[in-house]
């Protein structure tokens, strides 16, 4: 934090390596990160794997305590070790391991190459220091940008998520904007360097909704232009039906499972993604459904069940899920589930919850048949 | 609706938190002050659930929290089964609060960590004195807890031991044990994962099948809104904006802040959501110290006139039952309106 701008080293930008042929821009193989608590041992995340390109946006959608925060922060090298421990798997990004860099290589990635949106706007910025001063940081650090250069550009950037009069405004402090502005501000910052992929941890969680449909917006208009690609974790589905080209699923540490947006919406295969779907009221307009909530609470991360992590709760487990672990079952096209019936078609048509496309159709072939 | 099942009624509540209010502000003449809700009348039927839907800030806590006198109104009457709560003394206070709970929002904050939920639950009825036998309590609290979902041997346990969607069912046992006639929910889903979520409001469904009890359901989260009331009232910094039905107010939004906040609210289904029209609002809510004249709303509208600035628009009724104030209101105002967005 002191001595800024004087730190610029001869790094190597991992930016402007090509990605390796064979190679995502951030591959994600089945991560284990766990933390030794007095406890036991707290599986965390267990197991994650997914890839991501640019210009592509994938969201992490589970309840809390389900792990997406942990994986991004894992990814970010920002989980203490101890009592973190990565038990296996490993990340990729341009093909170079990020677990086995260096602190000193970390931070040149580090709000560089990946940058971080998190979720409470209120507490993370810094109170003592304007917001000109704390958006030029990773810029005086990471571009060894002189001290005018970045104001400069942090004016630019305010300008670019919409603050008005942005020349006053980097000379001000946080306490100054609103939830909504400072939120801006957190997406200024994370933009700042140009960052090839922006984790956007639960960014309108705490914010309005006709705020939370400006930082969106914001962020889809910002990725159009940069091309960068964006890990939005929430718990929100109207979010990621909103912004996400893939989603993933997590459940107790796991990810139950990863498709393509349409996939996950409109052919979901595990039982835990039609819970979520069918716990949320619907915006109806005719008449009110009753709500189907899953059953019961999500089990604790140190005393996992034998076998598949949601049986507990699942309306159609058997003894067989309730004894042995699931294995992964994918389709041709990448969308893969973590339940042994999901491979079972008159199962998945059987239970699924109906959508609105699958209505539409239901609606087409009662109408062929009169 | 007749008049005799009005089970609570608001009249132009208003209530104004000073800032500002020192000695010398009071002889400058600079005193000042949040004016948190803003002249709000609505009423509520027996068994009925209104919902009372906003942003943060717009008033829509401290009007519940008016109601039952948690915080002194400043102007404006609040009648529960006819009598004004506002000039209830501390007796009658009592008395009323027995017939009028509140579910609050952060279950984690709400209960107090030194009492078992057994306490927790029962102490309305000790305050009361409605059961003094304490077999019988126990009994009571007992059942209470099976109705809530809760398992009645962990009469002993303490809140920390429980999850917070099981401490939400706690907070809402302790607001049945008297059996309320009106129970205020302030938020009481927004902390909880959406499965809990929906195992809370079934909840509330089916209690207030079997108990005829009426809710306020105040809420920021629309859906859920939609989901369990009967009626649905807007509030936009301390104001009503727009009230009706609740199938009228999501089909036929009449106030352009409605549609506005109606269509910010992502829908979790990829096609209708790529597919819909948007607005969005630029822009903050304005500070509630120094509101606006006019339509409170006119500095964000997207149809906003010259008349917006001057005039506040009172409520009036567009369609049966349908109330709305803005001066240019009619059901889809924003399609028919020239200007463009």
């Amino acid at each position: 934090m002191f001595g800024l701008g004087l730190k610029k080293k001869n790094r190597i930008d991992l930016r402007d390596t090509p990605v390796p042929e064979g190679h995502h821009l951030l591959e994600v193989n089945d991560l284990k990160m766990y933390f030794h608590t007095q406890d036991g041992v707290v599986k965390a995340v267990n197991g994650v794997s997914y890839t991501l390109d640019r210009g592509e946006t994938l969201g992490v959608v589970g309840e809390s305590g389900s792990g997406k925060s942990v994986t991004s922060l894992t990814i970010m090298g920002l989980i203490p070790m101890p009592p973190g421990k990565v038990e296996g798997g490993d990340v990729l990004y341009r093909g170079k391991s990020l677990l086995d860099m260096s602190e000193d290589e970390l931070e040149s990635i580090r709000g560089n190459d990946i940058a971080m949106i998190f979720q409470d706007p209120m507490t993370s910025l810094n109170p003592v220091y304007t917001i000109g001063r704390q958006l030029s940081e990773g810029m005086r650090l990471h571009k060894g940008m002189s001290k005018k250069d970045a104001m400069a550009r942090s004016v630019e950037l305010l300008k670019m998520v919409g603050i008005p009069n942005a020349e006053q405004r980097v000379k001000e402090y946080p306490h100054e904007f609103s939830g909504g502005m400072r939120q801006r501000v957190m997406i200024a910052m994370a933009l700042a360097c140009d960052p090839d992929i922006l984790i956007a941890d639960e960014p309108t969680t705490a914010l309005d909704v006709t705020i939370q449909a400006q930082i969106i917006e914001l962020m889809q208009e910002l990725q159009q232009k940069n091309g960068n690609a964006i890990i939005m974790i929430t718990h929100d589905l109207g979010v990621v039906a909103d912004i996400a080209d893939k989603i993933m699923v997590m459940y107790a540490g796991q990810p139950v499972e990863f498709g393509t947006r349409d996939e996950i919406f409109y052919n979901p295969i595990h039982p835990y993604t039609w819970g979520l779907n069918r716990s949320i009221p619907e915006p109806a307009i005719d008449e009110k459904h009753p709500l189907t909530p899953i059953k019961g609470n999500p089990p604790s991360l140190v005393d996992l069940p034998e076998g598949c992590a949601f049986a507990p709760r699942c309306p159609y487990a058997t003894e067989r899920c309730r004894k042995e672990m699931p294995k992964v079952y994918t389709t041709k096209t990448g969308h893969y589930s973590k339940c042994h019936y999901s491979a079972d078609e008159a199962f998945v048509r059987a239970n699924a919850p109906e959508t609105s496309r699958t209505k539409a159709q239901r609606i087409v072939e009662l109408k062929g048949d009169m | 609706m007749t008049n005799s099942n009005i089970l609570l009624r608001v009249e132009h509540l208003c209530k104004e938190f000073p800032v500002d209010s020192g000695f010398i502000a009071k002889r400058r003449g600079t005193a000042r002050s949040v004016h948190a809700v803003n002249d709000v009348s609505f009423d509520i039927a027996e068994g009925e659930t209104f919902g009372l839907v906003g942003e943060s800030g717009c008033g829509k806590s401290t009007t519940g929290r008016c109601i039952m006198r948690l915080i002194e109104p400043t102007s404006g009457k609040v009648l529960f089964k006819g009598n004004d709560v506002a000039s209830m003394n501390k007796k009658e206070l009592k008395d009323m609060r027995r017939e009028m709970q509140f579910v609050f929002q952060d279950p984690y904050a709400s209960l107090n960590p030194r009492m078992t939920i057994g306490e927790i639950v029962s102490e309305p009825l000790v305050i009361h004195n409605v059961m003094p036998k304490k077999d019988e309590r126990i009994e009571f609290v007992r059942g209470l807890l099976d109705v809530v979902g809760l398992n009645p041997e962990h009469i002993n346990r303490y809140p920390h031991e429980f999850s917070g969607g099981q401490r939400q069912r706690v907070g809402i046992a302790r607001a049945f044990a008297l059996r309320p006639k009106l129970i205020i929910c302030d938020e009481p889903v927004s902390a909880l994962d959406v499965s809990i979520q929906a195992q809370v409001l079934n909840l509330l469904s089916d209690l207030q099948q079997e108990y005829g009890t009426a809710y306020l359901f105040i809420a920021h989260d629309l859906s859920v809104v939609q989901h369990i009331s009967d009626r649905v009232a807007v509030m936009y910094l301390g104001n009503m904006m727009e009230y009706s039905d609740w199938r009228s107010l999501y089909a036929e939004p009449c106030h352009p802040y409605t549609q506005s906040l109606l269509s910010a609210v992502p829908i979790p289904d990829p096609d209708i959501q790529h597919s819909r029209k948007r607005i969005i609002l630029r822009g903050d809510p304005p500070s509630p110290i120094d509101p606006p004249s006019g339509c409170p709303f006119h500095t964000r509208c997207p149809i906003a006139q010259a008349k917006c600035s001057q005039e506040r628009p009172e409520l009036r009724e567009i369609s049966k039952g349908h109330f709305c104030a803005c001066h240019y209101a009619e059901p889809n105002p924003i399609k028919k309106s020239s200007v463009e967005l």
